[in-house]
């Protein structure tokens, strides 16, 4: 057999040393097969071991066993296929709940090989025929299913005094406790991933406002970090789960999987059973059999090993689902906690867009409402007006401008600024603005129209001001004549048809602070090609990097945009927004045009 | 072009020591080879970290550039089962190389995952209108970006061993 009687291992400070070098080994392994070779060396190299075997099961059934003789270089490893070489129950280590005794981390048993026993099947028969006529077995699970044993078969039965059964005792718990040590790595490793995917995730979240792409990146994300497919689906008015996205590792495979969400009743009814839970949902093995994904669907050209669905549940209330579709192997699904966790943040992420949404929504409605739909049609002068919002932001700002048809023909125009923005710079700029049409419309003069607003606007009790300007024109002759009113407005510039710019120097104090104000009217002449031009601050005020204000440039502006058939308020609007680094007011425009006489063009 | 070979190729016997020709169209490539094609050293260096743990059988080449790719494959004796393709490459960028690859019928077999740090809708719908048949993100945490390595592999290499039970195939 090779073996020398009395090897070295058999020194008490030998095997010390053997020992020492398996606890280094249980250190570094990542699995406890890897310490084999070690475990194998030291048992072999003992008084009267003629063979060793290893084996590893899951549950009854056989993964693999290794046989090493004295002698031997390499250990022969049999892996049966799953399941063909099953244990008696008896030999499965003892669960929780058993003897004190019985749950020893490892347990030690002694056998004759000459007796056939079933309870040491397939060591038995592998030690024998390697020249073995007894054998000790240290058997120890190694957490769930699984366990291994390790044996040794010996040549003499091992009497009382014999060392050998007190170090494969020892060896076996170096083995329990490397193992315990892989688990943790693994665990910690495991938590790890799953702690830097929601962070990655919550920053998807962060990266855009509309809901249908945060969803998107969100599964995006989490394939194939977490599984094969994702699939999310939101609650539509009447209580319908609506698909928004799918995802699929495989990008052949993404039209079936939409398909599936869109209307596969299976996955349909498991969607709704899931979002009654308050946890998420695993459906594996014959439950999916019926299914889209189960193995006779025509499916994903995949066998689909299980379906998370966790609920997406915001501030108590359902948004939605997110379902996730695995092929990998049950083991290397990750926890289901981890996709509940997503699903909290997503729905939390896809409540705050959806309420960022209707509030957007609500700005743009209210701010549509506070300038007119259209510009009146008037045969003395051309209209043109252009808005321009100074951010993205949710506030609506307090600019308004609007131009009425006078009962008596004349054309009445205005534009104001309530100062700050929000709901109450809103609800003031629209009684503002519709005081002054009705005003205006029943043909009360500028001055006049203004003063009456003020004490409007005083008897608000507000700590906001507002800026109006009002003209009036009334044709005369080939042109007009106009009648202006200022409240604290920045003064109106007036291109004449040969290029010349002036200001309407019309001027009074600011609207809602001081009762009873009085406005003094001004008259000018507009003559035909001539053209006025009404701004809010947020055009003279626009600011370079270097500090210049717009205003400084506003009359060659003027002079410029006014001249020729184009969209003369549109135009200093884009050429301001140009201009602009500094300054995030909002900016109204309004311009009238003078029909008819020659307009000098200055390009 | 520039290739880094971290492993050898397979030495070549007997007739092979000829010209190689081209690849016959509709050759299976071989499943254990990838071939990475990313200009970040540090991205390069992650992943073979990370393929080195979870999947140590693998062969892997690495090559920083995209130009030529798809006519140096052409030429090759055996193709890489998968390319993982980076996207923001100075000179030909992953786009080009991507329309390049799937511009010829003769490399149609060979899968190419998209891995890149964006997770934009519109980039997505893009390198799939290409031929792309994974995208997936390049997450910053290496724990997670070997998860998912390893997700996207484990998947690929089943599809291109032939296992799975399912009556569609996804190649």
């Amino acid at each position: 057999m090779g073996r020398v009687e009395g090897g070295a291992g058999a020194d008490p400070e030998s095997w010390a040393a053997g020992l020492h070098r398996m606890w280094q080994a249980a250190q570094d392994a990542e699995d406890i097969t890897d310490m084999a070779r070690h475990v194998y060396a030291l048992m072999l190299a003992e008084r009267d071991v003629v063979a060793v075997t290893g084996s590893r099961w899951e549950g009854r059934s056989l993964r693999y066993v290794r046989r090493l003789t004295a002698g031997d270089g390499s250990a022969a490893t049999t892996t049966p296929p799953a399941g063909s070489v099953r244990t008696v129950p008896a030999r499965l280590p003892a669960q929780d709940g058993a003897e004190a005794g019985d749950r020893a981390p490892v347990r030690l048993f002694a056998y004759d090989l000459a007796a056939d026993d079933a309870a040491f099947a397939p060591e038995a028969a592998l030690l024998a025929e390697a020249g073995a006529r007894w054998a000790l077995e240290a058997r120890f699970a190694l957490g769930g299913d699984d366990w291994a044993a390790f044996s040794l078969g010996v040549s003499r039965r091992q009497d009382a005094g014999s060392a050998l059964p007190g170090r494969l005792l020892q060896l076996g718990e170096v083995l329990v406790a490397g193992n315990r040590r892989v688990l943790e790595h693994r665990a910690a490793e495991r938590r790890r991933v799953e702690e830097a995917f929601l962070a990655e995730a919550s920053l998807q979240m962060d990266a855009s406002l509309d809901e249908r792409e945060t969803l998107e990146r969100i599964a995006r994300l989490a394939v194939p970090a977490v599984a094969e497919a994702c699939v999310v689906h939101l609650c539509r008015p009447g209580g319908r789960l609506s698909p928004v996205a799918s995802v699929h590792v495989a990008a052949a495979v993404q039209p079936w999987l939409r398909g599936v969400a869109a209307d596969d009743p299976w996955l349909g009814e498991a969607l709704r059973a899931a979002a009654r839970r308050p946890e998420g949902t695993l459906i594996t093995g014959e439950a999916l059999g019926a299914s889209a994904f189960g193995p006779r669907s025509e499916g994903p050209g995949r066998e689909v090993r299980a379906v998370t669905i966790s609920p997406l549940r915001a501030r108590g209330k359902l948004l939605g689902t997110l379902t996730f579709v695995y092929h990998r192997p049950e083991r290397d699904i990750v926890d289901l906690r981890v996709q509940d966790d997503l699903a909290r943040r997503a729905a939390l992420a896809i409540d705050t867009t959806s309420a960022y949404e209707q509030r957007r929504r609500n700005a743009e409605q209210l701010q549509r409402h506070l300038l007119p739909g259209k510009l009146p049609d008037w045969p003395g002068a051309e209209l043109t007006a252009a808005y321009e919002v100074a951010d993205d932001s949710l506030e609506v700002g307090g600019d308004f401008y609007d131009a009425v048809v006078r009962r008596d023909g004349g054309l009445a125009l205005f534009v104001g600024d309530v100062c700050g923005r929000g709901a109450e710079a809103a609800a003031l700029a629209g009684l503002a603005r519709h005081t002054l049409r009705v005003l205006l419309e029943d043909k009360v003069p500028p001055g006049e129209a203004l003063r009456r607003l003020n004490s409007v606007l005083t008897g608000q009790q507000t700590a906001r001001f507002v800026t109006a300007f009002v003209a009036v024109l009334t044709p005369d002759g080939d042109g007009h004549t106009v009648e202006a009113a200022s409240a604290g407005h920045p003064r109106p510039l007036l291109r004449r048809a040969d290029g010349r710019v002036e200001e309407v120097r019309a001027s009074g104090l600011l609207l809602g602070i001081v009762p009873e104000t009085l406005y003094e009217p001004r008259t000018a002449v507009l003559e035909p090609g001539d053209a006025l031009v009404m701004f809010t601050d947020g055009l003279s005020e626009a600011r370079s990097a270097d500090g210049t204000m717009f205003e400084s440039l506003l009359p060659e502006a003027v002079r410029e945009c006014c001249a020729g058939d184009g969209d003369a308020a549109a135009g200093l609007i884009a050429r301001a927004a140009a201009f602009r680094a500094l300054g995030d007011d909002d900016t109204a425009v309004l311009v009238a045009r003078v029909a008819g006489g020659i307009v000098e063009e200055t390009q | 072009m520039t290739h880094l070979p971290r492993t050898p190729r397979t030495p070549q016997t007997g007739e092979a020591a000829e010209a190689p020709e081209p690849a016959a169209p509709g050759r299976r490539p071989a499943p254990d080879r990838i071939l990475v094609v990313e200009d970040s050293p540090e991205d390069a260096e992650a992943i073979e970290r990370a393929l080195r743990r979870t999947h140590p059988d693998l062969v892997l080449e690495f090559t920083a550039r995209g130009q030529g790719l798809a006519a140096d494959l052409l030429s090759r004796e055996e193709l890489p089962g998968l390319i993982l393709l980076d996207l923001n490459m100075p000179g030909t960028d992953g786009h080009t190389v991507l329309e390049q690859i799937r511009s010829h019928p003769e490399l149609g077999a060979v899968t190419v995952v998209v891995f890149t740090s964006s997770t934009a809708p519109a980039e997505v719908d893009a390198c799939f209108a290409a031929g792309a048949d994974s995208y997936v993100y390049k997450p910053v945490n290496f724990a997670l970006f070997q998860t998912v390595l390893k997700g996207a592999v484990d998947y690929w290499r089943q599809a291109g061993s032939g296992a799975g039970s399912g009556a569609a195939s996804v190649k």
